[in-house]
């Protein structure tokens, strides 16, 4: 008898590419959650239930090796469980432990802490959010000044982080914190799992230009955190930064062309019902968002087929996010502009065009290239890392 | 045929190319024949036939090729594009020979595929006329049925080496509609003149017909959407020289920003020269994604028009801007007369214009996709 933890999991060889898509669809549809419930409470509870669904069954983690509860999927598979996942519209991983802390710790973790920590994170038992950035340490992460000092076998923990989403529901709170002299930089740098819920942890919602509270701030005021929650080598965090499973990402890369297809759609169909595709100077525009977003889908075609054929994403899927992220802030003040003063009108007025949400849109995306890495800091790394150009002789030394 | 998969075959094909032009065809070369009298070297003419089968690479067997695909065809391009090589080639093999091919015309492909699979017939492709119009329901020469033929009369302009092409494709309208004939470049009422042109590398032709005789090619009568697949063939062929040579100026821009030295440092540490070069590579490689999707579905009616005039728009001016970006790092020495920078912008520019500007592609795609349809 198969035990109902692994019922999602099947050696790949067992089935086809075909016949795995047609299990996953029909377990995603028979299993859906229903719609999204508006009170936060209830939507809380109705992602962490399906989260844990989707773990018990065996369905979740993708790219995550299996002894931690993860699917182990080639990346082959991986591109048809995320298709399938987007087109179910589900809810996704709560705060950004899954994607971003739990790729550290199975290649980095001890194993006492893979195994006290990996399969609350992927089952939703516990919220993880990041906290790295600080107010004087944002595009220069290196810069940062919340300290770790030893005291014993433990650390006490004081400063402030920044810009940090869904800390107001986290339990466990990844960190960068100064362990080395303050001039260390990056060799003085360690990786802290904190608890959120410890005392000296305050977490406050930060209030962002759109009006509402999508990320919050944290203040550790001599917060003891145990040495045994440090990833890595004491003062030797910064190489943990970027850590992913394989290419787990660009598994992805068609789903957000798909998002913004459906959105592009249905600002086309905003147009023609306004009567503004008469004119040939929106329509020109439109055609031009026409382009950019199949070419959004081209690219995910070929960053996907780079990976099968040679294991390495290619140079196109480097500019990916650039030019996604130019996409859609252009798209939105577009939006604006199409619907000339009703397009400034604000989301609660009762004559706001689609409960204004091309406006909040237009504010919402100048995070665009400002969040997890500014635009003019990508392009510096794609010039550095893609096309060879030689680092600014002004910056310390091997900062990056 | 799904896009973004390069075979181990593409990568040879790439490379023997690459290898053959690297070698007689540098830019000294490159030089020396855009001054000269027949435009082109017939010796790599000759090595590209001979040695490397690119003639004949994406023709059907029966009629002497390889049975390739617009996709090997657009590795050849993108070659061709890089090297800036002048050559009869794009108005031979990826126009005239193309358009054959397509028009499913048997009696034509039997007569002059053969010569131009193995590199002993030259050939064009005459579309556009005085008014600079790139649609086929624009078209204004005369095609009056005579006998068991046609003779046609009017100007077509901005047809490549259309003053040189020993075999002319010629867009004329008969009383059912627009439709494709062949004429004998030597033909009496023949009278051709080579315009002078910004792309200093790629020669274009007037060709002014007076009663010249004609055999129809392809679908009799209206031939309109024929036309359109014609056009469709042209631009998917361009669309890959336009990456060939915007990966040239993004990699001619690198490399100068790498050496050169002010301020003690390599101009290519500064943010400045980064940043352009960043969006330079971000918009050869969207350019790439959209010229290698749309020869991928070249063969599949119901994507092959709004995937080509996406390539189109968006690999124009993404040329256009990677070689103004080229130029610009390059500073004064790019200026120069003796630098290439102003030949691929000249190119580029040029090339902007053929077949229709990136608006028109816009324009098209709108009425593709329904953007400017009913409420």
């Amino acid at each position: 008898m198969t035990s109902v933890a692994t019922a999602g999991r099947r050696d790949e060889a067992a089935e086809t590419d075909d016949e795995f898509r047609a299990r996953l669809r029909a377990f995603l549809t028979d299993r859906h959650p229903g719609r999204r419930p508006r009170d936060p409470d209830e939507r809380l509870a109705w992602q962490k239930g399906w989260l844990a669904t989707l773990f018990d069954a065996g369905y979740a983690g993708p790219s995550w090796p299996r002894e931690y509860g993860g699917m182990a999927l080639s990346f082959a598979r991986q591109v048809i469980y995320q298709e399938e996942y987007a087109r179910a519209r589900l809810p996704r991983p709560l705060g950004t432990g899954v994607e971003i802390a739990g790729p550290t710790l199975i290649r980095y973790g001890t194993t006492e802490q893979k195994d006290r920590f990996l399969r609350p994170l992927l089952r939703g038992d516990a919220i993880w959010a990041q906290g790295y950035s600080e107010p004087d340490a944002g595009s220069d992460l290196q810069a940062l000044r919340t300290t770790a000092s030893r005291d014993g076998e433990e650390y006490l923990v004081n400063g402030q982080k920044v810009w940090n989403s869904a800390a107001d529901l986290a339990d466990v709170i990844f960190t960068l914190v100064r362990t080395g002299t303050p001039e260390s930089r990056q060799h003085g740098i360690s990786y802290l799992l904190i608890d959120a819920h410890a005392p000296g942890v305050v977490v406050r919602p930060l209030r962002d230009l759109t009006g509402e509270a999508h990320f919050c701030e944290i203040f550790f005021t001599d917060v003891r955190v145990p040495v045994a929650d440090r990833i890595g080598a004491e003062d030797d965090g910064w190489p943990l930064v970027r850590t992913s499973l394989g290419h787990e990402r660009a598994a992805g890369a068609m789903n957000q062309a798909a998002v913004y297809r459906r959105v592009l759609d249905e600002l086309i169909a905003l147009a023609r019902d306004r009567g503004a595709t008469t004119d040939p100077l929106v329509r020109d525009r439109l055609a031009d968002f026409e382009i950019r977003v199949r070419i959004m889908r081209y690219t995910g075609m070929r960053t996907i087929a780079d990976i099968l054929a040679t294991g390495e994403p290619g140079a196109s899927s480097s500019t990916s996010r650039l030019f996604i992220a130019t996409f859609e802030q252009d798209l939105h003040e577009f939006a604006v502009d199409l619907l000339g003063p009703y397009g400034v009108l604000g989301r609660h007025d009762a004559q706001a065009v689609q409960q204004g949400r091309w406006v909040w849109g237009f504010l919402r995306t100048r995070a665009s290239t400002i969040g997890a890495g500014t635009a003019e800091i990508q392009r510096n790394t794609i010039a550095e890392q893609v096309l060879g150009l030689p680092r600014d002789p002004a910056l310390p030394k091997d900062s990056r | 045929m799904v896009t973004g998969f390069v075979t181990p075959e593409h990568d040879q094909l790439r490379a023997a190319v690459r290898e053959l032009l690297a070698d007689r065809s540098p830019s000294a070369a490159v030089r020396r024949w855009m001054e000269s009298g027949t435009g082109y070297d017939p010796e790599v003419w000759r090595l590209m036939s001979e040695q490397l089968g690119l003639h004949g690479l994406a023709l059907p067997e029966r009629y002497g090729g390889a049975g390739g695909s617009l996709v090997e065809l657009g590795i050849v391009l993108e070659e061709l594009g890089r090297a800036l090589l002048p050559s009869p080639f794009f108005a031979t093999v990826a126009l005239a020979g193309q358009v054959l091919a397509a028009s499913g015309d048997e009696a034509a492909c039997e007569r002059w595929l053969p010569g131009i699979a193995d590199g002993s017939l030259t050939a064009t492709l005459a579309l556009a006329e005085e008014g600079g119009s790139w649609r086929p329901e624009d078209v204004a020469t005369k095609a009056i049925s005579v006998g068991d033929g046609w003779k046609l009369s009017g100007t077509k302009m901005f047809v490549i080496d259309g003053h040189s092409a020993e075999l002319l494709l010629v867009v004329a309208r008969s009383e059912a509609g627009p439709g494709l004939f062949a004429v004998d470049g030597e033909a009496p009422g023949v009278y051709r003149t080579r315009l002078d042109t910004l792309d200093l590398t790629r020669r274009l032709g007037r060709i002014e017909l007076v009663d010249v005789p004609a055999v129809r090619v392809g679908p009799d009568g209206d031939a309109t959407a024929f036309l359109h697949e014609v056009l469709d063939l042209a631009l998917v062929a361009l669309a890959a020289e336009q990456v060939g040579g915007a990966q040239t100026c993004l990699d001619a821009a690198v490399g100068h920003a790498k050496v050169r030295v002010q301020f003690d440092r390599p101009i290519g540490s500064f943010q400045a020269i980064k940043h352009k070069c960043a969006d330079m590579l971000l918009r050869v490689e969207a350019a790439r994604s959209a010229a290698r999707h749309a020869a991928a579905v070249a063969e599949e009616p119901a994507e092959r028009s709004a995937a080509t005039v996406v390539a189109a728009a968006y690999c124009a001016e993404a040329f256009t801007f990677a070689a103004k970006e080229n130029l610009q790092i390059h500073g004064g020495i790019g200026y120069t007369w003796e630098h290439d920078a102003h030949l691929f912008l000249r190119r580029a520019k040029s090339s902007e214009h053929l077949f229709g500007a990136p608006a028109a592609h816009r324009t098209r795609l709108a009425e593709l996709t329904g953007i400017g349809g009913p409420r």
